[in-house]
């Protein structure tokens, strides 16, 4: 029992890491989405076609040979990153892609009536975007970013290569050090732990938007 | 006050209003009626800018939309066939929402004129609920009550009851019927032939993109001049078993 208490809370330091790389992420990577899907609609052809390289480029190719890349084959450029920054900014570049994809989506899935409505009433652009199309989209694209933000718990695993010592680098250095599986088996109720909670909260909000439609 | 001058617009090939021109004065009631295609909706769309016109001159109260934009348009309502009211607002937010957000209008002041609104639709009691939980008469009455908020000198109805079920059809004209009597001036393009007689003090009648007839209810309904409108009326009264 001491045993356990031990490893977990030698864990529980590395899954600070974990939380710090989860919360930056988030964040970043959800404005990113919406700065994107926003550039996405418009109707600028210079932005369109690079939003899509973007996407192209950072949905089909693998996250772990991008945190590659930004670790190690950015210094081959000249540009050398601390393990942290560089698995923040991958991560940020990656998710934000899915985002703009999953927000242009739910943006797109407005019906066109909504825009009208706004614009006879003398709305513009920004007041027809931030009062009438986004408030809907969030409702629409909550499933999708649930998905994400739990697939995103399990990816921040993936820093563990790059030498941060997050949750899952923690327990495989307590597996190595004390010849036991215990460690895993914490890890992935620790993995389970933030997953519920995450999937908690998305359900909360589903069911806060849920009193319309 | 409405002035059109020679309004073209074409989509694609598709010429859709070909030189159309006319006034509407200040308080009078139109209906715009004619064949499916003949863009009578075009022509309100154009009006109020959700489609540029390819040339031609539009005035709203003297206003040139071409030089005074959004200031223009903002002169009018519209009502939409298919509603479009905001579903993740309650029927009262609908209401309030632009005149807070586009004229920074006082919250409280702007919540009782809606509320007056609301009463005078005869939704007051539905202040609190979504759009999801009303009938198709009661958005619609919402929807009327929202461009009225706004505080327009013109409204413009595209098709008001042409996705209701026929029982619903009445409520939403008697609005638009109280409205009328109110001096507030109104284009109303509508397939309701019996409701465009009894309130229009003029009719339009469109047909490939021009206006051939602007007269009285009286004589399009009693006394068609041509052929087109004849034709259309037997058609459309057939469909309404025969009642005007």
């Amino acid at each position: 029992m001491d045993y356990i208490i031990n490893v977990s809370g030698y864990i529980l330091e590395g899954s600070i890491v974990t939380f710090q790389l989860y919360l930056i992420t988030a964040l970043l990577s959800v404005f990113l989405g919406i700065a994107g899907a926003l550039g996405k609609i418009s109707k600028i052809p210079l932005l369109n076609s690079f939003l899509s390289f973007y996407t192209w480029v950072f949905r089909g190719t693998p996250l772990l040979l991008q945190l590659f890349f930004a670790y190690y084959g950015l210094p081959v450029l000249g540009i050398t990153l601390e393990p942290f920054p560089a698995a923040a900014l991958t991560f940020t570049i990656n998710y934000g892609a899915y985002f703009t994809e999953i927000f242009r989506g739910g943006i797109e899935s407005i019906d066109n009536g909504q825009y009208e409505a706004a614009q006879v009433l003398g709305m513009n652009y920004r007041q027809t975007m931030s009062r009438i199309i986004i408030p809907q989209t969030v409702k629409r694209v909550l499933p999708a970013t649930s998905n994400e933000a739990i697939n995103l718990v399990k990816d921040s695993a993936l820093v563990a290569v790059i030498g941060l010592g997050d949750l899952l680098r923690a327990a495989k250095v307590a597996v190595t050090r004390d010849f036991s599986i215990i460690p895993f088996i914490i890890a992935a109720v620790f993995y389970l732990i933030i997953s519920s909670v995450i999937v908690n909260i998305f359900r909360r909000l589903e069911n806060k938007y849920s009193v319309y439609e | 006050m409405i002035e059109a001058k020679n309004i073209y617009k074409s989509f694609a090939e598709l010429e859709v209003l070909s030189d159309v021109s006319f006034t509407v004065n200040q308080g009078e009631v139109i209906s715009v009626i004619g064949p499916s295609g003949s863009g009578k909706s075009t022509l309100l769309r154009c009006l109020i800018g959700l489609e540029a016109i390819d040339s031609g001159e539009i005035y709203i109260e003297g206003l040139s939309v071409k030089k005074a934009g959004r200031k223009a348009y903002q002169k009018m309502g519209m009502v939409f066939q298919g509603f479009n009211l905001f579903p993740h607002k309650t029927v009262l937010g609908n209401l309030i929402e632009a005149p807070i957000v586009v004229n920074g209008e006082d919250k409280k002041e702007v919540k009782k004129r809606a509320e007056a609104l609301l009463e005078k639709v005869g939704l007051y009691d539905k202040k609190d609920a979504y759009p999801s939980q009303l009938s198709g008469g009661q958005k619609q009455r919402v929807a009327i009550a929202r461009a009225l908020a706004m505080q327009p000198d013109i409204m413009l109805f595209d098709e008001p009851t042409s996705s209701l079920d026929p029982e619903l059809v009445g409520e939403v004209l008697t609005v638009i019927r109280d409205l009328a009597d109110e001096n507030i001036t109104m284009m109303v393009v509508t397939h309701e032939m019996s409701f465009a007689q009894d309130v229009s003090d003029r009719v339009f009648f469109m047909d490939h993109g021009k206006i051939i007839s602007d007269s009285v209810p009286e004589k399009i309904f009693v006394n068609p001049d041509s052929t087109r409108i004849q034709n259309f009326l037997t058609k459309i009264l057939s469909q309404n078993d025969g009642s005007l």
